[in-house]
Formats: structure tokens, sequence, C-alpha cells
């Protein structure tokens, strides 16, 4: 059932890594504009919360199929990027892909990180202020690094989320794992055995991904907690 | 309107109110450098909130709150960090940062404010330390201290700062009666060295014993103020004997 795969081999390898790529970027660009965002909806600042809250909202409100289309047409007029293969796929497509994967990630885990957020005692904020440092100090340096241990099961399930969702890739001619699997299911006239493939890899990357976030979650939680 | 300098805090019609509620209403007093103000009454009485308006902590205030002149409610934000620099706070709850150890949670502030290298916070975190006998828990993390000896170290960590008065809102409040004694006489220490401090408690013998002026707050009013001799001993005031009738 599966002896295609002696010949098809490097083409799934070739998927997995390009999955992994876009979903690497994808994850770095959401944590950062998750960071940005939640800043914007806490702060005082009344327009900045507005478009934080507006881009939320947005973003979760729509499929992110049409999202990353959306994004794709928008970019590839916008932004001359050079039509250079980057794993079986152009890196016009893939870019603006890797690009849509964090916007949409970003919305999510902003909520996530104002999750965190509130799961913090207010005494802490107040004993950062009242140490003299500013507002953004005790965010950052002291709410953020506690509220990162307390939503890092959170946060794994929207990395697992994003990897899977990475196939929506595939519509703007992504080479991902997925694409990949079809494409040889079209050669092979049988798209089972391929897909089963495809998940198959899904599986073992997001495995791989949640056994490293149980990982950091003990090493996070041995520091100050173990102690008692 | 004249300003005293020789008061490190000045305190002007006062009056906070959250929703309809008024907590404060119309509050007037001052400390002086070096005086001890302990703040005393029943619960809810606005004591907490008059402390946290002393450092700006809580805004939504009317009136005027100086800090050595300057009133608060009119500064930028980066004024009112450097006025906080020098207004150490002490909280019921210690709120220490439980991700630092004891000496990250002492040094952290005064290295990212760049007031010390960090060697010269180390040493004086050690030497601070020393002073409350925790010297050998500064690489602990609070969770595994004692709530009194995370109020000692909490008190340490507002005392790396240098400030020029000291904010204590209820310090023994959350801790079990054994622990009371090493807190009040860290506190006592401090007041030694001539620290301006005010002090919101129920502690009443330490009260007494460590005021220059004891305000005794009823339902958002300082219905009583003097010497802790008048207010203890003398007052005539009906609420200030009825409440230390209780409580005493």
């Amino acid at each position: 059932m599966f002896d295609f795969l002696g010949q098809y081999y490097p083409v799934f390898i070739q998927g997995a890594a390009q999955t992994v790529v876009i979903s690497l970027i994808g994850i770095c660009i959401g944590i950062l504009l998750g960071l940005v965002v939640v800043a914007m909806n806490l702060s005082k600042f009344k327009p900045f919360s507005w478009l934080a809250k507006t881009y939320i909202a947005i973003v979760r409100g729509t499929p992110a199929m049409i999202q990353v289309m959306l994004i794709y047409y928008v970019l590839s007029k916008a932004l001359p990027i050079p039509d250079i293969r980057f794993l079986g796929s152009s890196l016009d497509r893939v870019i603006p892909g890797s690009i849509a994967l964090g916007v949409n990630s970003g919305a999510y885990t902003a909520e996530i990180f104002r999750s965190g957020i509130m799961s913090i005692a207010v005494g802490q904020t107040e004993a950062g202020i009242s140490l003299g440092l500013s507002e953004n100090t005790t965010l950052f340096s002291v709410v953020m690094p506690q509220a990162v241990r307390n939503i890092l099961p959170a946060m794994g399930n929207e990395f697992i989320s994003l990897i899977k969702e990475s196939s929506v890739l595939f519509y703007i001619g992504v080479q991902e794992v997925t694409a990949q699997a079809l494409g040889v299911g079209g050669t092979l006239y049988n798209f089972i055995p391929p897909l089963l493939v495809a998940a198959a890899i899904y599986f073992v990357l997001t495995f791989v991904l949640s056994q490293l976030l149980q990982l950091a979650e003990n090493r996070m939680g041995r520091k100050y907690l173990a102690l008692n | 309107m004249l300003t005293n300098t020789e008061n490190i805090i000045e305190v002007r019609g006062l009056k906070k109110a959250f929703d309809q509620n008024m907590v404060l209403k119309d509050i007037n007093f001052a400390v002086k450098k070096e005086e001890k103000v302990v703040i005393i009454g029943p619960s809810g009485g606005g004591k907490s909130t008059l402390l946290r308006c002393l450092n700006h902590l809580d805004g939504n205030y009317t009136g005027d709150v100086l800090f050595k002149g300057q009133n608060l409610g009119q500064l930028s934000k980066k004024e009112l960090q450097l006025c906080r620099r020098k207004m150490g706070m002490v909280f019921q709850q210690f709120n220490l940062f439980p991700h630092k150890s004891v000496l990250e949670n002492i040094t952290f502030a005064p290295v990212k404010l760049k007031l010390m290298s960090e060697a010269e916070a180390i040493a004086n975190a050690h030497d601070l330390l020393k002073q409350v006998g925790l010297d050998e828990k500064a690489k602990a993390y609070p969770q595994s201290l004692s709530g009194g000896q995370q109020q000692r170290v909490a008190i340490v960590r507002s005392l790396a700062m240098q400030p020029e008065v000291m904010l204590f809102d209820e310090p023994t409040s959350a801790l079990d009666p054994e622990m009371v004694g090493e807190v009040l006489g860290v506190m006592e220490r401090l007041a030694k060295t001539g620290m301006t401090m005010v002090i919101v408690t129920h502690e009443m013998d330490f009260a007494q014993q460590i005021a220059d002026k004891v305000l005794f707050m009823d339902n958002g009013h300082v219905a009583d103020i003097g010497t802790p001799d008048y207010l203890f001993n003398h007052s005539k005031n009906f609420r200030t004997r009825t409440f230390l009738a209780k409580v005493m």
C-alpha cells in the first residue's frame, strides 16, 4: 500500500520541511504580533485599544482560507517578491503565505497573552509600579514572565493548530505537505495512502512540539514552585 | 497656596469615590521629615485607599497630594515614576515577584532603573538582607519562605531603592500571629534610623509605641488626629473611644 514511498519519499520530506518552515515563521510572527496587539489592547490610549480589538474581531470572525488568499493577492501586487524556488515552491507564495499565517495566529496569541496577564494578581503590577518602574517595564519584566508560564498550555494548542492549519497555504500554491500528498495522490490515482502519510507527518510534528512544550513547562515550573 | 517644603507629604482636600461611594471625604494632613504617622481605624474606613493615593497608585481623586512640594496629580508619567522611587511601599500580601529569587527581587528595580551597577546592587542587597537576618535566603524563591520572611524581604526590596519615605499598607495583617513580631521588629529598627514612615495598621500597641502622630480614620474622614498619648489615652472623640474599646 505504501510502496510509492520508495519513489516519492523526497517529495514528502520536502513538503514536511516546507510545512515546518511556514509554521515556524507563522508562529514567530504570531508571537511578536500578539505581544504588540496585547500591549495595544491594554493600553490606556483608546484608539490603540480599539484598533487591537478590531483586528482580533476581524481575524477571529473570518475564515483563515479567505485571509490567506486576500493577503496573498494583496501582497503579490504590493510587494515585488522574486520568483525564487524554495523547497518546491516560489518565494512569492511562501512569504505572503507565512505572513498570513502569522497575521491569523497573532489575534489568537494576543488573546492568550491577555488571559495570561489577567491571571497574574494585580498586586504584582502594583509592586512594580510602586518601585518606580514604568508600566511597560512592569508588564514585560514582572507580569509577562509569570504569565508565560500560565499560558504555555494554551500557547501549545495555538502552535499545534497553526501547524495543522498551515495546510490552507495549499490554496495559494505553497507546496507544503498536504499539497504534496494531493499531488502524489493524483499521480497514483489513489489519494488515501498519500493522505495517510501526510496525516502521519502532521501527527509526528505536533507530537514532538507538544513534548517540547511539556519540557518547557516543567523547567519553568521547577524554578519557583517545586521548592515548596 | 503656600507649600511647606519641610513636609515630605502633604494632603489637601483629598476626595475619592468608587462609583457613587465616597471613600475619602476631604482629607487634610502632612507628614514631616523623619515623622512616623500611623493610620488606624475600622475596616472600610478608607485607610488603605488613602495610603494608595500617597504614591498615586490610586489616581482618580480630587484634591492635592504633594510629595516634597510636587503635586503628584500634575506630574508627567516620568516625573511620577521618579517620585515613586523615593516612596517605598510595603503591601499586606507582600507582592514579591515569585519568578525571581530573593536577591533578584531586591536588585531588579535599582539595576533596571540604573540607580546602581549590578555589583553594587547585589552588595547593597546582601547588606540589607543581613540587617533583617535573611542573608542566607538570598538565593531562595519567595514561595519557599514563610510569610514573615517574605514581608521582611519586601521591606528590603523597597529599601534598596533608598526611599525618603516608606508606606506600609497593613504589613502584618496577612501574617500568622507568631510572625507579626519579626516584621514589626524590622519596622521598629527602621524607624530608629530616622526613616519617614506612614503606616496603616491594626497593631495598636505598635502604633502607640512607634507613632509621632496617629490618624484615626472612620467612614472616609480623619475623625481624630494627635499624638499617641492624646489619641489612645485622652481623646474625647466618641468614635475613637468606641473603636479603641473594641480593639484593645
